[in-house]
């Protein structure tokens, strides 16, 4: 059953071609590339909160932080130090992992309620810092509530599209690691019970803290992705909780601990505001929430989770 | 023989309480070493303290000779000191195939390949074999039982410390188990054994040791400690054991 079936290889791979060709399908159509792109960049995002929070059960609170670093990190490298994008969007999510793992070999030993508050306060904490550190220190590096204007790039929103591309496919690859792999199903035995797993030999401190640091690094990049495309970053905006919020729902709602879930939350979340934003413009997110709840209702295991435990199946 | 897992003067205090005091004994290289004592006399505290749940207040374990004392529960496991639980916890959403992989694969440290080989051993000797595919919350209890001493035996354990496996089973069930574990010793593993059941331990144990309040109250041959009048009072009352001495 561990064993990687060539048909799962050829599906990957399937999708790979099929995500780098879509932009070509509608090249006259900048609205269709631009929602396309938030696509992934939700799965990407809500798939490094499934890696951590979803394989282990520990309930990350502010994965957030992690985009808020790379953000400054990228926005400080390339205007106060003049880096290119490509070296300070890299060096984002290496100094996201960095801030990880003390805070994660922290955190970590805290269960439950306990290390959802731990991590939503140090998510909060860090956007305090970012605000009073110029002022507190006399210095001009993360410019407080004004904000870091980034140098507008000449690429277009392709660009950016395989950006985001190139890091959500690598996050979808770890979820297949997982999905196969000794480590995951370390991951997945923690998530069960985690003193059993420690006194059956697993190294439960040490997988906890690289799933945790591992969703670091691609959430900081991300970060760093989206602040060069936006251009224009404030702390209240990159370590928005809404964001943390966003990749918790849209991972409950496509299954917690499944390779699809992130796939198929993200997609139908972000598709659907879409919709019906442009419908209902005054109160699609009324609608938005009303369906939410209903699926949760009916289907408590997200829709992957729901599926697979109905018909007992493996997707992958 | 010689001692496969000692213990010197391990003691364990919660607070003011000492809930394990200055408790020694060894385990001989392929025996069965029986545990009794009455409810919170330490049993489970001592076990714990053996597989790094807890760190000892004071004193000393060796395994092999090795000083194990205060390591990680993890650490322990591969070394192959390994515990099976008084309440059982399967991973539930796991088949019962992959339950006992994570015991090869990490407690065994061992490949993917060799690991499912060992799995599909240890299933087949612990008799669950039928149930391989089913998901591990959907078994019976004895099943789960088997799971435990499953998961445990495929982590290639040297010593298996048995809290209340047979916690639960029926007499049939209970001879099962026994017979079990005689197989399990025979495959050169050493057991202790916590246990309720008097007439299990009684009759599968080489070596008894009696527990009272977190202190040693006798060690010695199943026979010589049902005798030990100190034994008997700890089980049954200071008047019971009068009665008794005067009967006999």
């Amino acid at each position: 059953m561990i064993s990687i079936s060539k048909k799962a290889w050829t599906w990957l791979a399937l999708a790979l071609a099929v995500m780098c060709a879509a932009p070509w399908l509608f090249t006259e159509n900048q609205y269709l590339l631009r929602v396309f792109t938030l696509i992934i960049f939700w799965i990407g995002m809500s798939g490094c909160w499934n890696l951590m929070s979803g394989y282990t059960g520990y309930i990350d609170f502010g994965p957030v932080v992690y985009f808020g670093i790379g953000s400054y990190v990228t926005a400080i490298g390339m205007t106060k130090f003049g880096g290119s994008f490509f070296f300070c969007a890299p060096l984002a999510g290496i100094i996201a992992g960095i801030v990880a793992l003390p805070i994660g070999a922290v955190a970590l030993r805290l269960r439950g309620a306990y290390f959802a508050i731990a991590t939503f306060a140090f998510a909060e904490s860090m956007k305090q810092i970012c605000l009073e550190f110029d002022r507190a220190f006399g210095v001009s590096l993360f410019e407080g509530s004004h904000g870091i204007t980034l140098p507008i790039s000449s690429f277009e929103n392709i660009f950016f599209y395989y950006c985001i591309l190139i890091v959500t496919f690598a996050v979808m690859m770890i979820h297949f690691w997982i999905e196969h792999s000794k480590y995951g199903l370390g991951l997945k035995a923690i998530h069960e019970a985690e003193d059993s797993a420690e006194i059956a030999g697993v190294n439960t401190m040490a997988i906890k803290l690289r799933a945790y640091i591992m969703s670091a690094i691609f959430i900081g990049i991300l970060g760093g992705i989206e602040a060069y495309w936006i251009t224009y970053i404030t702390p209240s905006d990159v370590f928005n909780v809404h964001k943390t919020v966003q990749m918790v729902i849209m991972t409950l709602l496509g299954g917690m601990g499944t390779f699809f879930g992130p796939v198929v939350g993200a997609s139908f979340l972000t598709i659907l505001s879409e919709v019906l934003g442009t419908e209902f413009v005054e109160n699609y997110l009324i609608m938005v929430g009303a369906i939410i709840i209903i699926i949760i209702l009916i289907m408590p295991k997200g829709i992957v989770g729901t599926i697979k435990e109905k018909k007992n199946i493996r997707f992958i | 023989m010689s001692a496969i897992l000692e213990c010197k003067e391990v003691s364990k205090n919660f607070g003011a309480l000492a809930a394990v005091e200055a408790v020694s004994f060894h385990l001989e290289q392929g025996e069965i070493l029986g545990m009794i004592g009455p409810n919170g006399a330490g049993k489970t505290t001592l076990f714990n303290n053996i597989i790094g749940v807890y760190k000892p207040s004071r004193g000393k374990i060796l395994f092999q000779g090795k000083d194990i004392t205060g390591l990680k529960p993890h650490r322990i496991c591969r070394l192959g000191v390994v515990k099976t639980a008084q309440i059982v916890e399967p991973f539930r959403a796991m088949t019962v195939f992959e339950n006992v992989l994570v015991g090869a694969l990490h407690g065994g440290g061992m490949r993917m390949k060799e690991a499912a080989g060992k799995t599909d051993e240890v299933i087949d000797f612990v008799g669950l074999g039928g149930d391989k595919h089913k998901p591990s919350g959907a078994i019976t209890v004895p099943g789960r039982r088997r799971l435990e001493l499953a998961r445990a035996l495929a982590t290639n354990a040297k010593v298996l410390l048995l809290d209340e496996n047979m916690a639960g089973l029926n007499p049939n069930e209970i001879e099962e188990a026994l017979i079990l574990l005689r197989k399990i010793r025979d495959a050169g593993v050493s057991i202790i054994v916590v246990e309720h059941i008097m007439r299990a331990v009684m009759g599968i144990s080489d070596r008894i040791v009696v527990l009272n309040f977190g202190a040693k109250l006798a060690e010695g041959p199943p026979r010589e400690v049902m005798n030990n009048e100190q034994v008997i009072q700890a089980y049954l009352g200071e008047r019971v054991s009068a009665m008794m001495s005067e009967t006999l």
